[in-house]
């Protein structure tokens, strides 16, 4: 039950209202009829962010708790499985990839390893067969199969 | 009058459109009733499904509809075994809900929950049914300075009902307009907030955003809810499934009584089923709780906010459908579905759009119908789904928000994009920040601007134009008195009830 983290993010919002006003300001106009222009508008919303943030400067609110320690590092660790996913969601092919990283989450969450195996791997399948013969979805195969599938 | 609705039945009366309207009923309980989903979370993971099928506007609202409507009813089943609410909506149903659980009477408690369910959501749909083209008719004459002056009202009175922290819920709400402003600028084609990134230039996609917003960072919590509690709570056992006549006429007065507490609440721009159910219980335990059992599990604690919650989702649908104002958070993605397909909604969509309209409305009724049938005897099969472990949840919805984005944009882009912004929206939660007012913000916040340079291009750049018919004059003085009230309530209370705090 701090009120330190409501001071912090005051100050992050305060910085992304100099930013967004920055911006706006920036922005070059053509000539048009508009009397208001593409500033007005994110340069009002940057004043009213600010006046809110000091708000919550002066009068901070209780948080929850942060993460810190086993869990941040597994939380970093999710993230950086699903950045995973994402990078290797084309080259690797969906079922491949799908099921590395359903394990690997699995595990993450306390299933013992046998059980992340099966079940991830029933997970990549399962799915692949609904989105692709049930919804009409094309997932990408991986571009190592390819050459695979066009040797045939 | 009621042609709308003739049509509606004749558009969702289809075979297709039934189909649908089924399929997102029981799609909707399931994920409702998932741990940890809810009914928001439900939607947000559920939306790409109605793309990828490739089906007409009113096909596709009526799977959302039907998918919202039925996660409320899917929400019910954590909060009453498990003691678990799944959103806010869902928290006083825990109240009186886990007790009788507890007591044995888990089958009857959730019968009696789909019952009130029922007759809530019964009630609201004949009020939208009357009421919104009423509304409609008044909403033809709202100009744009109008339309400025509403917004500011939803999200006055959003600030002032909707969560515990209505500073946070302001900021959340101006983060959401300013997300909004990403991308061309419709009025001079100038590119706002891109840096350069051309995915960026047709502003941040509506699915890419909720998605991100929602299911990623719900992965992101359950690891820590995991990580904190290894173990969920005992579920109760079932036990006798039916709920007897006499239970429900023991209740009737609530469920009724909450019911239009409910349709009101949920008419009121920017407040949701957590206002409602909170009011609906408060005024039904002083109304009828005698014995001072209410919170130990009386059966009408357990009716009273089962029945305003779902009133207040159908009631939601009448700002939304008449004024293209959403009713609550949830309201906001069907409404952002909306655009997706080009259909503007507000004042003009009852006439340009009776199909779409009517369709909705009429598969409200429909759908109602079917979620009673469907939940009366499958309450028992449904509850396994509470058990599904999370170490299977977390990696399907994973899966499930990739596959989204990914047939909607086979973009890597727009997969990164989703993962910033479910980074954002986990830490939001854990500033103690609703998500609903930055979705409600995201969504408006274009309307809002094309509204306000709209009414001072009419008036050539004079502000007085916001100001200047009697409507506006109205919305203005109504949105003040909203922002306000609780402030003062508070005041008075604390100087008439000196023994209690407010």
């Amino acid at each position: 039950m701090t009120h330190a983290a409501d001071r912090i993010l005051s100050l992050l919002l305060l910085g992304l209202a100099a930013f967004i006003a920055v911006q706006a300001w920036h922005l070059e106009v053509p000539f048009s009829y508009d009397p208001v222009g593409p500033k007005a508008f994110p340069l009002l919303l940057a004043g009213l962010l600010a006046l809110l943030a000091v708000v919550l400067f002066v009068r901070p609110g209780p948080n929850g708790e942060w993460p810190s320690g086993a869990l941040l590092l597994r939380l970093l660790v999710v993230m950086g499985l699903l950045v995973v996913y994402a990078a290797l969601f084309i080259q690797a092919g969906y079922l491949l990839i799908t099921a590395l990283v359903s394990v690997a989450i699995a595990w993450l969450f306390g299933a013992s390893p046998p059980k992340a195996l099966v079940g991830g791997v029933l997970l990549s399948l399962g799915s692949y067969l609904l989105f692709t013969y049930a919804l009409g979805i094309s997932l990408p195969t991986g571009s190592w199969i390819e050459p695979l599938l066009g040797a045939n | 009058m009621f042609d709308f609705l003739i049509q509606g039945f004749g558009v969702a009366l289809t075979p297709l459109n039934l189909g649908l309207a089924f399929l997102g009923a029981l799609l909707g309980t399931l994920f409702g009733a998932l741990p940890g989903i809810g009914p928001i979370n439900g939607i947000a993971i559920l939306m790409p499904l109605a793309y990828t099928l490739g089906l007409p506007a009113e096909s596709s609202l009526i799977l959302l509809a039907g998918i919202y409507t039925g996660s409320e009813y899917g929400g019910r089943m954590s909060s009453i075994l498990l003691n678990v609410p799944g959103d806010a909506g869902a928290v006083m149903t825990t109240l009186d809900g886990h007790p009788l659980a507890k007591k044995g009477l888990a089958g009857p408690a959730l019968g009696l929950s789909a019952v009130s369910s029922f007759i809530g959501a019964t009630v609201a749909i004949l009020g939208l049914t009357l009421f919104a083209p009423l509304l409609a008719i008044v909403a033809v004459k709202f100009g744009p300075a109008e339309f400025f002056a509403l917004m500011i009202f939803a999200f006055a009175s959003m600030s002032a009902m909707m969560g515990k922290d209505p500073l946070k819920t302001l900021i959340g709400a101006v983060l959401g307009v300013l997300i909004s402003t990403v991308g061309v600028d419709s009025g001079t084609g100038v590119l706002r907030f891109t840096f350069d990134m051309p995915e960026l230039y047709d502003g941040i996609d509506f699915v890419v955003m909720i998605i991100g917003l929602f299911a990623v960072s719900e992965i992101l919590l359950m690891l820590e809810h995991a990580f904190r509690h290894d173990q969920d709570g005992e579920m109760a056992p079932i036990g006798r499934v039916m709920v007897k006549m006499s239970e429900v006429l023991y209740c009737k007065w609530a469920i009724l009584r909450s019911s239009v507490i409910g349709f009101v609440i949920g008419v009121l721009p920017g407040t949701g089923a957590s206002v409602a159910s909170a009011v609906a219980y408060t005024t039904e335990k002083r109304i009828s709780d005698h014995d001072n059992s209410f919170g130990t599990g009386n059966m009408r604690g357990l009716a009273a906010p089962e029945a305003a919650n779902n009133a207040s989702a159908a009631g939601s649908f009448v700002p939304m459908l008449t004024l293209g104002i959403p009713g609550s958070g949830t309201t906001a993605i069907l409404l952002g579905a909306l655009m997706l397909y080009n259909i503007n909604p507000g004042p003009m969509m009852f006439r340009e759009q009776p199909m779409v309209v009517g369709g909705l409305i009429a598969s409200l009724y429909i759908g109602n119908v079917m979620l009673l049938l469907l939940n009366l005897p499958l309450a028992g099969v449904f509850a396994r789904v509470l058990q599904v472990p999370r170490w299977l949840l977390v990696p399907s919805v994973a899966i499930l928000a990739f596959v989204g984005v990914y047939q909607l944009h086979s973009d890597l882009m727009a997969i990164y994009l989703m993962l910033v912004i479910g980074v954002f929206g986990y830490l939001l939660r854990k500033f103690g920040f609703s998500l609903a007012p930055v979705v409600l913000g995201f969504v408006l916040g274009g309307l809002m601007e094309e509204n306000l340079r709209r009414a001072l291009s009419i008036s050539g750049g004079d502000l007085a134009i916001l100001w200047q018919s009697g409507l506006s004059i109205g919305l203005w003085i109504a949105a003040a008195a909203v922002a306000f009230i609780p402030l003062f309530a508070g005041r008075l209370k604390a100087r008439f009830l000196p023994g209690r705090t407010a």
